[in-house]
């Protein structure tokens, strides 16, 4: 879905960088602009809001609170349902905040697609820049500059699996109302074990998709030992390689889930200590490393989509070229 | 000891055990890629993306000892 503008974006994306739209003379447009003041305005307007945002979320963790409630950091990842539907047989389908979330996070991603494809301009605006520098990133920077070959065909999935989690981890700092007793709160659903193992799956089986469809099931099966070893090396090489590619679905999941989950719990640490000391000293310098906290964790939200995108395409790269 | 107190005690030294190695890792690591772009500025994009996927990797590590912490607390 994010694939949605993505036809068109090309010859637009080299735009914003002003030494690059210099060397074409087909787009005068932009050197026209005054590039540096403008910048600066946006990005400390940028900074401001978010340290807005910030302000207000921590009033808000510390005015309805009693201490009791907030110092429950674990409180965050529980899940009850919010829509109770049966179970059938050992799966429960309740609707509950994880699956909320997952919705705002395709309503958004299709939002964008349809907002941007509609509205390309041969200059791009704030909005435009920042979906065509980030698919710029998943284009080049990860299925083009990791896959040798096969980016073209896999950089959907790339792509997507990019946008999704990025999306999916920065909605997790936004505080919304799904808290206990409608309360505001954080949660993200990419810190939810479920999910990020289904995504790992994905992975998994395009993978072996990948490679059966590029070699063959034999020789793909055969391209995980190498071929000039003694047979005995050979199958315990192979034994080997199967555990290894098992041992991916594990850490790729276990590595997006827990990286969520420790972000989220330090967050709620550093916003619930003050109310733990019970000290307005202690309180003001906390909001500071709270807001460090914070600035980091969408730092981490960015990097951990990334390396999710890059490891798959990796993956992905590595059973295409096998067997050779 | 109480097995409330043992598992505690587990989970803080796991976490802080484990995250020895990945600490010393990723300070080599990066260091390592630093090093490199200072050297080599014109390979410093691939130089950035090589350095980021050895992060995820080396990370994963600490992660580990983070889940393992969790599991001795709330499951265990």
């Amino acid at each position: 879905m994010s694939l949605q503008p993505s036809d068109t974006a090309p010859p637009a994306a080299s735009d914003p960088t002003p030494d690059r739209s210099s060397a074409e003379p087909s787009h005068p447009a932009p050197e026209a602009r005054p590039e540096v003041p403008v910048k600066k305005t946006r990005r400390s307007g940028c900074l401001a809001w978010l340290l807005l945002v910030i302000a207000v979320f921590v009033g808000l963790m510390l005015i309805p609170g009693g201490e009791e409630e907030v110092a429950e950091v674990a409180g965050e990842f529980e899940l009850h349902p919010i829509i109770e539907i049966p179970a059938i047989g050992p799966i429960d389908l309740s609707i509950t905040k994880a699956v909320i979330y997952l919705w705002i996070t395709v309503a958004i991603i299709v939002a964008i697609s349809i907002v941007i494809a509609r509205t390309l301009k041969p200059v791009p605006g704030k909005l435009q820049t920042i979906i065509e520098s980030l698919y710029e990133l998943a284009r080049d920077g990860i299925a083009g500059s990791v896959m040798k070959q096969g980016a073209e065909r896999w950089f959907p999935f790339i792509g997507g699996l990019f946008f999704y989690i990025l999306i999916s981890n920065l909605i997790g700092l936004i505080p919304l109302p799904f808290g206990e007793h409608e309360q505001l709160a954080f949660y993200a659903a990419t810190g939810n074990l479920n999910v990020t193992i289904v995504l790992a799956v994905f992975t998994f089986v395009f993978t072996q998709y990948a490679g059966v469809k590029a070699h063959g099931l034999f020789r793909y099966m055969r391209s995980w030992a190498p071929s000039g070893a003694p047979p005995v090396l050979k199958q315990f090489i192979w034994g080997i390689h199967v555990i290894s590619e098992i041992f991916r679905l594990v850490s790729l999941s276990v590595r997006l889930f827990a990286n969520m989950v420790a972000g989220h719990a330090i967050l709620a640490v550093f916003f619930a200590m003050a109310l733990i000391f019970q000290s307005y000293a202690i309180a003001v310098v906390l909001q500071g490393g709270s807001v460090a906290i914070y600035l980091f964790e969408i730092f981490i939200a960015f990097i951990q989509a990334f390396i999710f995108a890059v490891l798959s395409a990796v993956y992905i790269g590595g059973a295409l070229e096998e067997g050779h | 000891m109480e097995a409330d107190a043992a598992k505690l005690l587990g989970a803080g030294l796991a976490m802080g055990l484990g995250a020895i190695g990945p600490g010393i890792g990723l300070g080599t690591l990066i260091g390592k890629a630093i090093e490199g772009i200072a050297r080599q500025p014109e390979v410093a994009g691939e130089l950035r993306t090589s350095m980021f996927i050895g992060i995820g990797v080396t990370e994963a590590v600490a992660l580990y000892a983070f889940v393992i912490a969790l599991i001795l607390i709330f499951v265990a």
